[in-house]
Protein backbone atom coordinates (compact mmCIF):
# COMPACT_ATOMS: atom_id res chain seq x y z
CA UNK A 1 0.00 0.00 0.00
CA UNK A 2 1.16 3.53 -0.71
CA UNK A 3 2.08 5.70 1.95
CA UNK A 4 -0.65 7.37 4.01
CA UNK A 5 -0.77 11.22 3.01
CA UNK A 6 -0.39 12.10 7.45
CA UNK A 7 2.79 9.83 7.78
CA UNK A 8 2.14 9.70 11.58
CA UNK A 9 -0.86 7.57 10.38
CA UNK A 10 1.75 5.00 8.76
CA UNK A 11 3.68 5.56 12.06
CA UNK A 12 0.72 5.08 14.35
CA UNK A 13 0.19 1.91 12.53
CA UNK A 14 3.52 0.88 12.09
CA UNK A 15 4.32 1.13 16.17
CA UNK A 16 0.67 -0.76 16.96
CA UNK A 17 1.65 -3.68 14.40
CA UNK A 18 4.86 -3.79 16.11
CA UNK A 19 3.51 -4.07 20.00
CA UNK A 20 1.19 -6.75 18.41
CA UNK A 21 3.79 -8.85 16.83
CA UNK A 22 6.01 -8.40 20.41
CA UNK A 23 3.63 -9.45 22.25
CA UNK A 24 2.76 -12.55 20.09
CA UNK A 25 6.61 -13.04 21.00
CA UNK A 26 6.53 -13.22 24.04
CA UNK A 27 2.94 -15.44 24.43
CA UNK A 28 4.88 -17.76 22.25
CA UNK A 29 7.52 -17.95 24.71
CA UNK A 30 5.15 -18.01 27.97
CA UNK A 31 3.96 -21.09 26.20
CA UNK A 32 6.94 -22.70 25.00
CA UNK A 33 8.19 -22.07 28.48
CA UNK A 34 5.09 -23.43 30.51
CA UNK A 35 5.29 -26.57 28.38
CA UNK A 36 9.20 -26.57 29.30
CA UNK A 37 8.57 -26.55 33.10
CA UNK A 38 6.03 -29.26 33.02
CA UNK A 39 7.99 -31.39 31.32
CA UNK A 40 11.03 -30.85 34.08
CA UNK A 41 8.25 -30.39 37.30
CA UNK A 42 11.16 -27.14 37.70
CA UNK A 43 8.80 -25.38 40.00
CA UNK A 44 11.26 -22.59 40.30
CA UNK A 45 10.90 -22.14 36.68
CA UNK A 46 6.95 -22.59 37.13
CA UNK A 47 6.78 -19.50 39.50
CA UNK A 48 8.44 -17.32 36.62
CA UNK A 49 6.04 -18.57 33.60
CA UNK A 50 3.18 -17.32 36.23
CA UNK A 51 4.87 -13.80 37.28
CA UNK A 52 5.82 -13.64 33.42
CA UNK A 53 2.24 -13.16 32.63
CA UNK A 54 1.83 -9.65 33.96
CA UNK A 55 3.70 -8.35 30.97
CA UNK A 56 1.13 -9.48 28.48
CA UNK A 57 -1.97 -8.18 30.84
CA UNK A 58 0.34 -4.68 30.48
CA UNK A 59 1.10 -5.44 27.00
CA UNK A 60 -2.60 -5.85 26.16
CA UNK A 61 -3.92 -2.87 27.70
CA UNK A 62 -1.21 -0.97 26.52
CA UNK A 63 -2.31 -1.81 22.68
CA UNK A 64 -5.96 -1.89 23.30
CA UNK A 65 -5.44 2.12 24.61
CA UNK A 66 -3.37 2.79 21.14
CA UNK A 67 -5.72 1.46 19.15
CA UNK A 68 -8.87 3.26 20.81
CA UNK A 69 -6.62 6.40 20.77
CA UNK A 70 -5.98 5.59 16.65
CA UNK A 71 -9.54 5.16 15.90
CA UNK A 72 -10.95 8.32 17.80
CA UNK A 73 -8.18 10.70 15.94
CA UNK A 74 -7.60 9.18 12.99
CA UNK A 75 -11.32 8.18 12.27
CA UNK A 76 -10.02 5.57 9.85
CA UNK A 77 -11.85 3.62 7.43
CA UNK A 78 -11.16 0.51 5.18
CA UNK A 79 -7.74 -1.41 5.75
CA UNK A 80 -7.08 1.51 7.92
CA UNK A 81 -9.80 0.81 10.04
CA UNK A 82 -9.40 -3.23 10.11
CA UNK A 83 -5.75 -2.94 11.26
CA UNK A 84 -6.14 -1.57 15.12
CA UNK A 85 -9.65 -3.81 15.37
CA UNK A 86 -7.43 -6.96 14.38
CA UNK A 87 -4.13 -5.03 16.52
CA UNK A 88 -7.25 -5.05 19.43
CA UNK A 89 -8.73 -8.09 19.09
CA UNK A 90 -5.32 -10.58 18.55
CA UNK A 91 -4.23 -8.78 21.87
CA UNK A 92 -6.76 -10.24 23.70
CA UNK A 93 -6.40 -13.81 22.19
CA UNK A 94 -2.44 -13.33 23.13
CA UNK A 95 -3.60 -12.38 26.67
CA UNK A 96 -5.93 -15.51 26.63
CA UNK A 97 -2.82 -17.80 26.15
CA UNK A 98 -1.11 -15.83 28.45
CA UNK A 99 -3.15 -16.68 31.10
CA UNK A 100 -4.10 -20.10 29.76
CA UNK A 101 0.35 -20.61 29.83
CA UNK A 102 0.24 -19.28 33.32
CA UNK A 103 -2.53 -21.23 34.82
CA UNK A 104 -0.14 -24.45 33.65
CA UNK A 105 2.51 -23.43 35.73
CA UNK A 106 0.58 -23.08 38.52
CA UNK A 107 -0.71 -26.57 37.86
CA UNK A 108 2.85 -27.62 37.85
CA UNK A 109 3.64 -25.79 41.00
CA UNK A 110 0.67 -27.88 42.49
CA UNK A 111 1.39 -31.54 41.16
CA UNK A 112 2.79 -34.39 43.29
CA UNK A 113 5.40 -35.40 40.28
CA UNK A 114 5.57 -34.63 36.63
CA UNK A 115 2.78 -37.34 35.72
CA UNK A 116 3.83 -41.14 33.47
CA UNK A 117 6.45 -40.73 31.02
CA UNK A 118 4.53 -41.29 28.15
CA UNK A 119 1.52 -39.42 29.64
CA UNK A 120 4.60 -36.23 29.82
CA UNK A 121 5.76 -36.91 26.35
CA UNK A 122 1.86 -36.99 24.49
CA UNK A 123 1.35 -34.11 26.61
CA UNK A 124 4.64 -31.82 25.71
CA UNK A 125 3.83 -33.18 21.69
CA UNK A 126 0.76 -31.33 22.39
CA UNK A 127 1.92 -28.31 23.85
CA UNK A 128 5.15 -27.96 21.04
CA UNK A 129 2.19 -27.96 18.34
CA UNK A 130 0.10 -25.49 20.05
CA UNK A 131 3.31 -23.13 20.19
CA UNK A 132 4.45 -24.05 16.67
CA UNK A 133 0.37 -22.94 15.54
CA UNK A 134 0.79 -19.94 17.68
CA UNK A 135 4.23 -19.16 16.38
CA UNK A 136 3.32 -19.68 13.05
CA UNK A 137 0.72 -17.24 13.36
CA UNK A 138 2.31 -14.81 14.72
CA UNK A 139 4.59 -14.47 12.11
CA UNK A 140 1.83 -14.66 9.99
CA UNK A 141 0.74 -11.11 11.47
CA UNK A 142 4.25 -9.95 11.46
CA UNK A 143 4.41 -10.56 7.63
CA UNK A 144 0.85 -9.44 6.50
CA UNK A 145 0.80 -12.86 4.99
CA UNK A 146 -2.67 -13.77 4.46
CA UNK A 147 -2.29 -17.66 2.77
CA UNK A 148 0.17 -18.22 6.09
CA UNK A 149 -2.52 -17.22 8.01
CA UNK A 150 -5.02 -19.49 5.98
CA UNK A 151 -3.02 -22.35 6.17
CA UNK A 152 -2.65 -22.22 10.29
CA UNK A 153 -6.33 -22.03 10.26
CA UNK A 154 -6.93 -24.91 7.77
CA UNK A 155 -4.91 -27.25 10.60
CA UNK A 156 -7.14 -26.22 13.60
CA UNK A 157 -8.53 -29.64 13.81
CA UNK A 158 -5.13 -31.74 14.34
CA UNK A 159 -4.82 -29.87 17.78
CA UNK A 160 -8.49 -31.10 18.80
CA UNK A 161 -7.42 -35.14 17.66
CA UNK A 162 -4.41 -34.87 19.17
CA UNK A 163 -5.96 -33.27 22.52
CA UNK A 164 -8.73 -36.13 22.44
CA UNK A 165 -6.03 -38.92 22.21
CA UNK A 166 -3.74 -37.45 25.58
CA UNK A 167 -7.09 -36.87 27.21
CA UNK A 168 -7.95 -40.82 26.91
CA UNK A 169 -3.85 -41.62 27.78
CA UNK A 170 -4.99 -39.89 30.87
CA UNK A 171 -8.44 -41.08 32.05
CA UNK A 172 -6.19 -44.66 31.31
CA UNK A 173 -3.55 -43.67 33.70
CA UNK A 174 -5.84 -42.54 36.22
CA UNK A 175 -7.89 -45.73 35.81
CA UNK A 176 -5.13 -48.00 36.46
CA UNK A 177 -3.96 -46.21 39.28
CA UNK A 178 -6.16 -44.67 41.08
CA UNK A 179 -3.68 -42.51 43.11
CA UNK A 180 -3.13 -40.82 40.52
CA UNK A 181 -6.40 -38.63 39.97
CA UNK A 182 -5.27 -35.50 41.29
CA UNK A 183 -2.02 -35.00 39.32
CA UNK A 184 -4.03 -36.97 36.15
CA UNK A 185 -6.71 -34.19 36.84
CA UNK A 186 -4.34 -31.51 36.24
CA UNK A 187 -2.84 -33.11 33.63
CA UNK A 188 -6.35 -33.22 32.01
CA UNK A 189 -6.51 -29.46 32.91
CA UNK A 190 -2.92 -28.59 31.23
CA UNK A 191 -3.70 -30.82 28.03
CA UNK A 192 -7.45 -28.78 27.27
CA UNK A 193 -5.30 -25.35 27.99
CA UNK A 194 -2.74 -26.21 25.42
CA UNK A 195 -5.94 -27.45 23.15
CA UNK A 196 -7.34 -24.01 24.19
CA UNK A 197 -4.19 -22.48 23.05
CA UNK A 198 -4.19 -24.00 19.66
CA UNK A 199 -8.00 -22.35 19.10
CA UNK A 200 -6.50 -19.37 19.97
CA UNK A 201 -4.13 -19.63 16.98
CA UNK A 202 -7.45 -20.04 15.07
CA UNK A 203 -8.80 -17.54 16.06
CA UNK A 204 -5.57 -14.85 15.43
CA UNK A 205 -5.44 -16.52 11.94
CA UNK A 206 -8.78 -15.33 11.26
CA UNK A 207 -8.11 -11.91 12.54
CA UNK A 208 -4.91 -11.38 10.40
CA UNK A 209 -7.15 -12.87 7.11
CA UNK A 210 -9.53 -10.54 7.82
CA UNK A 211 -7.29 -7.64 8.26
CA UNK A 212 -5.04 -8.30 5.21
CA UNK A 213 -8.41 -9.52 2.71
CA UNK A 214 -11.26 -7.74 4.37
CA UNK A 215 -12.96 -11.40 4.18
CA UNK A 216 -14.24 -13.39 7.53
CA UNK A 217 -12.68 -17.10 7.09
CA UNK A 218 -15.21 -18.35 9.70
CA UNK A 219 -17.95 -17.57 7.07
CA UNK A 220 -15.95 -20.08 4.82
CA UNK A 221 -16.15 -23.72 5.22
CA UNK A 222 -13.27 -25.32 6.53
CA UNK A 223 -11.99 -28.11 3.62
CA UNK A 224 -11.36 -31.57 4.95
CA UNK A 225 -7.72 -32.27 5.29
CA UNK B 1 -8.42 -16.87 -2.05
CA UNK B 2 -6.67 -14.20 -2.28
CA UNK B 3 -7.59 -13.04 -6.00
CA UNK B 4 -8.88 -9.54 -5.03
CA UNK B 5 -5.72 -8.66 -3.05
CA UNK B 6 -3.06 -9.84 -5.74
CA UNK B 7 -5.31 -8.74 -8.62
CA UNK B 8 -7.32 -5.66 -8.01
CA UNK B 9 -9.68 -4.33 -10.68
CA UNK B 10 -9.24 -0.89 -12.17
CA UNK B 11 -12.64 -0.05 -11.64
CA UNK B 12 -15.83 -2.13 -9.93
CA UNK B 13 -19.13 -0.66 -10.76
CA UNK B 14 -22.30 -2.44 -9.20
CA UNK B 15 -25.04 -2.49 -11.47
CA UNK B 16 -27.96 -1.94 -9.17
CA UNK B 17 -31.64 -3.79 -9.44
CA UNK B 18 -33.47 -1.96 -12.71
CA UNK B 19 -36.48 -1.68 -10.50
CA UNK B 20 -35.07 0.88 -8.34
CA UNK B 21 -33.37 2.90 -11.22
CA UNK B 22 -34.08 6.68 -11.10
CA UNK B 23 -31.42 7.77 -12.98
CA UNK B 24 -29.28 5.58 -15.48
CA UNK B 25 -26.13 7.54 -17.07
CA UNK B 26 -25.00 5.58 -19.97
CA UNK B 27 -21.55 6.11 -22.12
CA UNK B 28 -21.64 9.65 -21.11
CA UNK B 29 -19.00 11.67 -22.21
CA UNK B 30 -18.68 15.67 -21.46
CA UNK B 31 -16.72 18.04 -23.38
CA UNK B 32 -15.50 21.81 -22.50
CA UNK B 33 -13.44 24.21 -24.80
CA UNK B 34 -12.27 21.44 -26.48
CA UNK B 35 -10.81 19.05 -23.05
CA UNK B 36 -12.46 16.10 -22.10
CA UNK B 37 -13.89 16.50 -18.55
CA UNK B 38 -15.92 12.95 -18.29
CA UNK B 39 -14.91 9.51 -19.49
CA UNK B 40 -17.36 6.55 -20.32
CA UNK B 41 -19.47 6.81 -17.41
CA UNK B 42 -21.52 4.20 -16.73
CA UNK B 43 -23.74 4.03 -13.36
CA UNK B 44 -27.23 4.19 -11.96
CA UNK B 45 -28.40 6.42 -9.15
CA UNK B 46 -31.21 4.28 -7.23
CA UNK B 47 -34.67 6.14 -5.92
CA UNK B 48 -35.37 6.96 -2.63
CA UNK B 49 -31.76 7.01 -1.61
CA UNK B 50 -28.46 8.65 -1.34
CA UNK B 51 -25.60 8.48 -4.11
CA UNK B 52 -22.52 10.25 -3.05
CA UNK B 53 -19.72 11.31 -5.07
CA UNK B 54 -16.66 11.77 -4.05
CA UNK B 55 -13.21 12.11 -5.44
CA UNK B 56 -9.65 14.73 -5.25
CA UNK B 57 -10.97 18.07 -6.93
CA UNK B 58 -11.28 17.98 -10.46
CA UNK B 59 -11.77 14.70 -10.43
CA UNK B 60 -15.60 15.78 -12.31
CA UNK B 61 -18.12 14.95 -9.66
CA UNK B 62 -19.36 18.13 -9.84
CA UNK B 63 -18.52 18.36 -13.51
CA UNK B 64 -21.24 14.92 -13.32
CA UNK B 65 -23.80 16.39 -10.92
CA UNK B 66 -24.22 20.03 -13.55
CA UNK B 67 -24.71 17.51 -16.56
CA UNK B 68 -27.97 16.10 -14.32
CA UNK B 69 -29.58 18.38 -14.28
CA UNK B 70 -28.15 20.29 -17.51
CA UNK B 71 -26.52 23.31 -15.32
CA UNK B 72 -23.55 23.01 -17.91
CA UNK B 73 -25.99 24.47 -21.04
CA UNK B 74 -25.34 27.81 -19.12
CA UNK B 75 -21.61 27.65 -20.34
CA UNK B 76 -20.42 28.07 -23.88
CA UNK B 77 -18.67 25.62 -25.23
CA UNK B 78 -19.22 22.78 -23.34
CA UNK B 79 -20.96 19.08 -24.78
CA UNK B 80 -22.37 15.52 -23.01
CA UNK B 81 -22.70 12.69 -25.10
CA UNK B 82 -24.43 9.58 -24.30
CA UNK B 83 -27.18 9.29 -22.39
CA UNK B 84 -28.55 10.28 -18.83
CA UNK B 85 -32.29 8.39 -18.72
CA UNK B 86 -34.58 10.06 -15.78
CA UNK B 87 -37.25 7.58 -15.28
CA UNK B 88 -36.18 6.60 -18.96
CA UNK B 89 -36.50 9.78 -20.60
CA UNK B 90 -33.29 11.05 -21.44
CA UNK B 91 -32.52 14.48 -20.06
CA UNK B 92 -29.67 15.05 -22.70
CA UNK B 93 -32.40 15.20 -25.54
CA UNK B 94 -32.43 18.81 -27.22
CA UNK B 95 -36.63 18.19 -26.67
CA UNK B 96 -36.52 18.54 -23.36
CA UNK B 97 -37.80 21.86 -21.93
CA UNK B 98 -34.61 22.51 -19.98
CA UNK B 99 -36.87 25.05 -17.27
CA UNK B 100 -39.07 22.05 -16.74
CA UNK B 101 -36.21 19.41 -16.20
CA UNK B 102 -34.50 21.69 -13.18
CA UNK B 103 -38.22 21.66 -11.29
CA UNK B 104 -37.95 17.64 -11.60
CA UNK B 105 -33.92 17.52 -10.40
CA UNK B 106 -33.14 20.30 -8.28
CA UNK B 107 -29.98 21.40 -7.19
CA UNK B 108 -28.21 22.80 -4.00
CA UNK B 109 -24.50 24.68 -4.20
CA UNK B 110 -21.76 24.27 -2.44
CA UNK B 111 -22.31 28.64 -0.99
CA UNK B 112 -25.74 29.25 -0.10
CA UNK B 113 -27.39 31.41 -2.28
CA UNK B 114 -30.61 33.00 -1.07
CA UNK B 115 -32.06 35.60 -3.60
CA UNK B 116 -32.21 38.91 -1.52
CA UNK B 117 -36.12 38.67 -1.01
CA UNK B 118 -37.72 37.26 2.61
CA UNK B 119 -37.14 33.83 3.53
CA UNK B 120 -40.95 33.28 2.31
CA UNK B 121 -40.52 34.57 -1.34
CA UNK B 122 -37.37 32.47 -1.43
CA UNK B 123 -39.41 29.48 -1.10
CA UNK B 124 -42.25 30.74 -2.88
CA UNK B 125 -40.14 31.85 -5.82
CA UNK B 126 -39.56 29.04 -7.68
CA UNK B 127 -43.19 27.45 -7.02
CA UNK B 128 -44.68 30.64 -8.47
CA UNK B 129 -42.80 30.14 -11.70
CA UNK B 130 -44.04 26.54 -12.23
CA UNK B 131 -47.68 26.57 -10.65
CA UNK B 132 -50.25 28.88 -9.50
CA UNK B 133 -51.31 28.05 -5.80
CA UNK B 134 -53.68 30.20 -3.96
CA UNK B 135 -52.25 32.40 -1.00
CA UNK B 136 -53.09 29.75 1.83
CA UNK B 137 -51.76 26.96 -0.43
CA UNK B 138 -48.66 28.65 -1.07
CA UNK B 139 -48.19 29.06 2.55
CA UNK B 140 -49.26 25.64 3.09
CA UNK B 141 -46.23 25.01 0.48
CA UNK B 142 -43.58 26.92 2.29
CA UNK B 143 -44.16 25.69 5.68
CA UNK B 144 -44.06 22.27 4.35
CA UNK B 145 -40.70 22.91 2.49
CA UNK B 146 -39.61 24.97 5.52
CA UNK B 147 -40.27 21.75 8.31
CA UNK B 148 -38.81 19.40 5.92
CA UNK B 149 -35.34 21.49 5.56
CA UNK B 150 -35.74 21.44 9.07
CA UNK B 151 -36.20 25.27 9.27
CA UNK B 152 -39.17 25.69 10.03
CA UNK B 153 -39.13 26.60 14.00
CA UNK B 154 -36.32 28.80 13.81
CA UNK B 155 -38.24 31.31 10.87
CA UNK B 156 -41.92 30.89 11.46
CA UNK B 157 -42.15 33.87 13.39
CA UNK B 158 -39.93 36.41 10.47
CA UNK B 159 -40.74 34.71 7.41
CA UNK B 160 -40.82 38.21 6.02
CA UNK B 161 -37.58 39.14 7.02
CA UNK B 162 -34.56 38.98 4.51
CA UNK B 163 -33.57 35.52 3.55
CA UNK B 164 -29.80 37.25 3.66
CA UNK B 165 -30.01 37.80 7.55
CA UNK B 166 -29.69 34.03 8.13
CA UNK B 167 -26.55 32.24 9.35
CA UNK B 168 -24.74 30.21 6.89
CA UNK B 169 -26.24 26.89 7.97
CA UNK B 170 -29.87 28.42 8.13
CA UNK B 171 -29.66 29.70 4.71
CA UNK B 172 -28.09 26.62 3.11
CA UNK B 173 -31.33 25.02 4.78
CA UNK B 174 -33.29 27.75 3.05
CA UNK B 175 -32.07 26.64 -0.04
CA UNK B 176 -32.86 23.34 0.33
CA UNK B 177 -36.31 24.53 1.27
CA UNK B 178 -35.95 26.18 -1.67
CA UNK B 179 -35.06 23.20 -3.86
CA UNK B 180 -38.04 20.62 -2.64
CA UNK B 181 -40.75 23.40 -2.68
CA UNK B 182 -41.15 22.70 -6.73
CA UNK B 183 -41.54 19.14 -5.50
CA UNK B 184 -38.65 17.72 -7.44
CA UNK B 185 -38.07 13.95 -8.11
CA UNK B 186 -34.22 14.37 -7.69
CA UNK B 187 -32.08 16.18 -5.48
CA UNK B 188 -28.60 17.08 -6.47
CA UNK B 189 -26.01 18.89 -3.45
CA UNK B 190 -22.90 20.41 -4.09
CA UNK B 191 -20.70 20.28 -1.17
CA UNK B 192 -23.78 21.88 0.63
CA UNK B 193 -22.41 21.53 4.18
CA UNK B 194 -18.53 22.30 3.31
CA UNK B 195 -19.20 26.38 4.64
CA UNK B 196 -21.05 24.81 7.71
CA UNK B 197 -20.41 24.23 11.16
CA UNK B 198 -20.58 20.80 12.79
CA UNK B 199 -24.26 21.33 14.68
CA UNK B 200 -25.56 22.99 11.17
CA UNK B 201 -23.65 20.46 9.12
CA UNK B 202 -25.65 17.22 11.90
CA UNK B 203 -29.13 19.39 11.15
CA UNK B 204 -28.73 19.55 7.15
CA UNK B 205 -27.26 15.86 6.95
CA UNK B 206 -30.86 15.06 9.47
CA UNK B 207 -32.66 16.59 6.53
CA UNK B 208 -31.38 14.86 3.56
CA UNK B 209 -31.83 11.73 5.98
CA UNK B 210 -35.78 12.13 6.07
CA UNK B 211 -35.55 13.85 2.64
CA UNK B 212 -34.75 10.34 1.23
CA UNK B 213 -37.97 8.45 1.92
CA UNK B 214 -39.14 11.41 -1.12
CA UNK B 215 -36.40 12.11 -3.45
CA UNK B 216 -33.73 10.53 -5.04
CA UNK B 217 -30.46 12.23 -3.94
CA UNK B 218 -27.01 12.74 -5.58
CA UNK B 219 -24.78 14.32 -3.27
CA UNK B 220 -20.87 15.53 -4.11
CA UNK B 221 -18.64 15.94 -1.02
CA UNK B 222 -15.40 16.35 0.22
CA UNK B 223 -16.48 14.84 3.45
CA UNK B 224 -15.63 11.25 3.84
CA UNK B 225 -17.61 11.30 6.92
CA UNK B 226 -20.15 12.19 5.71
CA UNK B 227 -20.90 10.00 2.69
CA UNK B 228 -20.06 7.32 4.52
CA UNK B 229 -22.72 8.72 7.39
CA UNK B 230 -25.44 9.85 4.64
CA UNK B 231 -24.75 7.74 1.86
CA UNK B 232 -26.52 4.38 0.54
CA UNK B 233 -24.51 4.15 -2.62
CA UNK B 234 -21.06 5.90 -3.35
CA UNK B 235 -19.09 6.36 -6.49
CA UNK B 236 -14.94 6.70 -6.21
CA UNK B 237 -14.65 9.63 -9.35
CA UNK B 238 -10.82 9.95 -10.33
CA UNK B 239 -9.54 12.23 -13.85
CA UNK B 240 -12.63 12.04 -15.14
CA UNK B 241 -13.99 8.52 -14.71
CA UNK B 242 -15.67 6.30 -12.25
CA UNK B 243 -13.75 4.04 -10.93
CA UNK B 244 -15.82 2.43 -7.93
CA UNK B 245 -19.45 2.64 -7.38
CA UNK B 246 -21.05 -0.05 -4.66
CA UNK B 247 -22.89 0.35 -1.28
CA UNK B 248 -21.47 2.95 0.88
CA UNK B 249 -20.93 0.48 3.60
CA UNK B 250 -18.67 -1.99 1.31
CA UNK B 251 -16.86 0.96 -0.05
CA UNK B 252 -16.15 2.49 3.36
CA UNK B 253 -14.56 -0.92 4.95
CA UNK B 254 -13.60 -3.11 2.09
CA UNK B 255 -12.86 -1.29 -1.18
CA UNK B 256 -12.43 -3.23 -4.76
CA UNK B 257 -10.40 -1.02 -6.46
CA UNK B 258 -6.59 0.16 -4.54
CA UNK B 259 -7.34 3.29 -6.16
CA UNK B 260 -10.57 3.64 -4.21
CA UNK B 261 -8.81 2.39 -1.04
CA UNK B 262 -6.12 4.80 -1.05
CA UNK B 263 -8.30 7.25 -1.48
CA UNK B 264 -10.52 6.45 1.26
CA UNK B 265 -7.67 5.69 3.59
CA UNK B 266 -5.95 8.57 2.56
CA UNK B 267 -3.16 7.76 0.60
CA UNK B 268 -3.47 9.21 -2.21
CA UNK B 269 -0.52 11.18 -4.30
Amino acid sequence: MDDHTVTAVDSDLARLSHAVAAMGDLAVAQVRAAVDVFSRHDLPAAAKVVRGDDALDIQDAAIERSAVRFIALRQPVADDLRRPIAAMKIAMQLERCGDLAKNIGKRVARMDTAGGEAQVADIVALGQLAAERLSAVVNAYRQGDAQAAYTVWLKDTEIDERHDSVVQGIVSGMINKPGSVGDGTHLLFIAKNLERIGDHATNIAELVHYQITGQDLAESPRPKL
Amino acid sequence: MNAQLDNPPETAILEIAPETVKLAIKDLNFFYSGKQALFDINVSFAANGVTALIGPSGCGKSTLLRVLNRMYGLYPGQKATGQVLLDGEDVLSPRVNVAALRARIGMVFQKPTPFPMSIYDNVAYGVRLYETLSKADMAIRVEDSLRRAALWDEVKDKLQQSGLGLSGGQQQRLCVARGIAVKPEVLLLDEPASALDPISTARLEETIAELKADYTIVIVTHNMGQAARLSDHTGFMYLGKLIEFGETEQLFTNPVTSRARDYITGRFG
